[in-house]
């Protein structure tokens, strides 16, 4: 017995050593075909993008990636640009406010169904997710064109004909209902974990229906609430699809003039420079995401239930 | 007692959630300064009573008064009322100290008043010190004093409990029970509490309601209940007890099924189906033939034997019933498996029940 202890005590610490490298190729080998993808699909575009960022475009149009220099960013603090990156921030901000007023009481709706409904309701809230985006896009714009039901509805109540289509408002409401989605699902999983006996502890301690709303509710589902803005303010900054067809040419926004310079201005340089920028912009608001995720005021990270009967919690003996 | 308006007073309440009636038509009047237990299994309506006082429920038939003024309907920041929760529910968000002014900064409550209250009442529950952390920052004993805490810095004219020692250890929850005992003495509000444990409520309460399915089943003290169960579920679900069925035969007898007659006091009419509740601990037990003239007794054998250290528990065979004895302190020869005996009671130590 004794010798055959001693030997099993020193294998263990070499032993777990070897599993856990083991444990590690196995890891690698299983993640290499996703790696290798991205390595192909998204990390060589990148660093192509970057490395055109840096490059001089000539007279003739053409993209010399000789005599390296930083032309293309200060371009960028021209006027128009400077006027188009504050539009297309301001129409963002503007998306994500809508999607979040218009979210959240949705979501709080979902969220508060019974289990089964909430099952269904879900399910409803995806069909959209799952058809083909542009397809919406061109609904919505029959929908608010002069000949489309809203303008007949207009018309009928003597409000005159409708002209929404190509103006920023329509673009406003096109990208609200393409990207809610993203707001109403954060949402959603953050008020399903809300624990509702903390709203009935507010309504016990005086605090009326609307008080215990915005001091315990809406706290609490702040990593939600950041979550899905990020969701929605990300991709509607960069957007391109929506402003094209809602917007018409009359509201040049980023994606828009950065597709411009890749397809028609030929200025690859520039095209280049603005994507790192937005690049760059949306990594800061995804890093803010994650610090205010996981910070201390994260307050609806998944509580644990103190329902268990034989939870041994021993009290330090400091406090008694 | 007598005269003095009740603290909480439920008259008729019934509450239904679409076909199912989780309280059903129940009548209560908790005194002014009570320590007033909720006692039954899980699903009994004890909650639903409790959330109805506090205004987190409504009944769907029914009055209910706090110290005479109705609040059936209004909601529950309206009532001078304040629960602690059954988890406990402090606002993760907010520090032991934001979670204690809570209350009064609803009902704007200002300094120095409000630093004053909540010094008071963290020291109360002894929590001095700790005003800065956060709830997941406290052990489970912590947090339920919190919840006392945040709680009583309102000075509610009734405390309402829902199972607040639920989720502590054995240990804590002891320490708990003489703690929350002592407190209730010191501020001399009305407490309510609700519990599925009937040892802590016969510890812990002044008078015990013991509900089943909705109803109401018996209202008294722990002494009334334990000696005296009105019914058959009260005995049975109070401690352990030998239900003995039996027939009413006269006022102070009653016949059991094996064909014994034994007295017992009982206010049912002749012919009535009972149970005759002894508890295993009142009942002692002889070698055949040599029990006291004095009480009742019935003859059976030893069929099995639990050895508990402080006690013995005998089960022993009446026929087709089975009696469980329990000894404590045993004297002399212990018996043994098929022994022939006798097992004798005082009168009036058994109760007979309805059924």
């Amino acid at each position: 017995m004794q010798p055959a202890n001693r030997t099993s005590e020193s294998t263990p610490a070499s032993g777990e050593k070897a599993a856990a490298q083991a444990q590690r190729r196995q890891g690698m080998l299983l993640a290499s075909p996703g790696a290798l993808y991205l390595l192909i699909f998204f990390v060589a575009p990148l660093a192509l993008i970057s490395v055109y960022s840096f490059a001089t475009r000539t007279s003739t149009g053409r993209t010399s990636l000789s005599g390296w220099n930083v032309e293309s960013y200060r371009a960028i603090g021209d006027d128009v640009i400077v006027g188009i990156i504050g539009r297309s921030a301001w129409l963002a901000t503007l998306t994500t406010a809508l999607c979040l007023a218009v979210g959240y009481p949705f979501a709080y709706y979902l969220a508060t169904r019974p289990r089964h409904v909430r099952a269904i309701l879900l399910v409803l809230v995806m069909i959209p997710f799952w058809t083909n985006g542009l397809v919406r896009v061109f609904a919505i714009r029959f929908l608010l064109g002069s000949n489309g039901p809203a303008s007949a509805l207009s018309e009928n109540l003597g409000f005159g004909t409708f002209r929404i289509l190509f103006t920023p408002t329509a673009v406003t409401i096109g990208m609200v209902y393409s990207f809610l989605t993203f707001m109403v699902l954060p949402l959603y999983v953050s008020l399903e974990r809300m624990d509702w006996s903390l709203t009935e502890a507010a309504r016990d301690l005086y605090a009326s229906g609307s008080k215990a709303f915005w001091k315990v509710t809406l706290p609490l589902t702040k990593s939600g609430i950041v979550a899905g803005s990020v969701l929605v303010f990300v991709p509607s900054f960069g957007s391109y699809v929506v402003p094209d067809i809602l917007g018409g040419a009359k509201t040049l926004l980023i994606g828009s003039y950065i597709a411009r310079q890749f397809r028609d201005a030929r200025n690859y340089p520039l095209g280049a420079a603005l994507s790192v920028l937005l690049i760059v912009a949306m990594l800061v608001a995804v890093a803010l995401n994650q610090r205010s995720g996981s910070g201390a005021e994260g307050g609806d990270r998944p509580r644990r239930r103190r329902r268990g009967r034989a939870r041994a919690e021993p009290e330090p003996a400091a406090v008694s | 007692m007598t005269g003095a308006v009740a603290a909480v007073e439920i008259d008729g309440v019934t509450k239904r959630f679409g076909e199912v009636v989780a309280v059903d038509n129940v009548d209560l009047a908790i005194d002014d300064g009570e320590f007033f237990a909720l006692l039954g299994p899980s699903g009994c309506g004890k909650t639903t009573t409790l959330r109805m006082i506090a205004g987190l429920d409504l009944p769907t038939e029914g009055s209910l008064r706090i110290f005479g003024e109705e609040v059936g309907m209004a909601p529950p920041d309206l009532r001078p009322v304040n629960t602690v929760f059954q988890a406990y529910a402090l606002f993760p968000h907010m520090t032991v100290r934001q979670n204690i002014e809570f209350g009064l900064r609803m009902r704007r409550v200002k300094d120095p008043e409000l630093s004053q209250r909540v010094a008071e009442a963290t020291g109360m529950v002894r929590l001095s010190g700790m005003e800065d952390r956060r709830p997941d920052q406290l052990s489970g004993g912590q947090q339920q004093r919190v919840a006392l805490a945040r709680a009583l810095v309102n000075q509610p004219k009734v405390l309402l409990l829902d199972e607040p020692l639920g989720a502590l250890d054995l240990k804590l929850r002891q320490e708990m029970q003489q703690e929350l005992k002592a407190l209730q003495r010191t501020v001399g509000i009305t407490f309510v509490f609700v519990t599925h444990d009937q040892e802590e409520a016969l510890a812990m309460s002044e008078r015990i309601g013991v509900m089943s399915e909705g109803r109401l089943l018996q209202v008294g003290t722990p002494r009334e209940i334990y000696e005296r169960p009105a019914s058959r579920f009260v005995a049975d679900f109070i401690g352990r007890t030998n239900l003995l069925e039996a027939t009413v035969e006269s006022a102070g007898t009653v016949r059991l099924a094996n064909g014994a007659r034994i007295e017992a006091e009982t206010s049912l009419p002749a012919g009535s189906e009972v149970s005759v509740s002894l508890r295993p601990e009142r009942a002692r037990l002889h070698p055949r033939g040599t029990a006291d003239a004095e009480g009742s007794s019935l003859e059976g054998e030893v069929r099995d034997i639990t050895y508990l250290g402080h006690a013995v528990v005998y089960e022993v065979a009446v026929g087709p019933m089975s009696v469980e004895v329990r000894v404590e302190g045993e004297t002399g020869r212990p018996f043994g498996s098929g022994d022939d005996v006798t097992i004798s009671w005082d009168h009036g130590a058994a109760a007979v029940v309805a059924d």
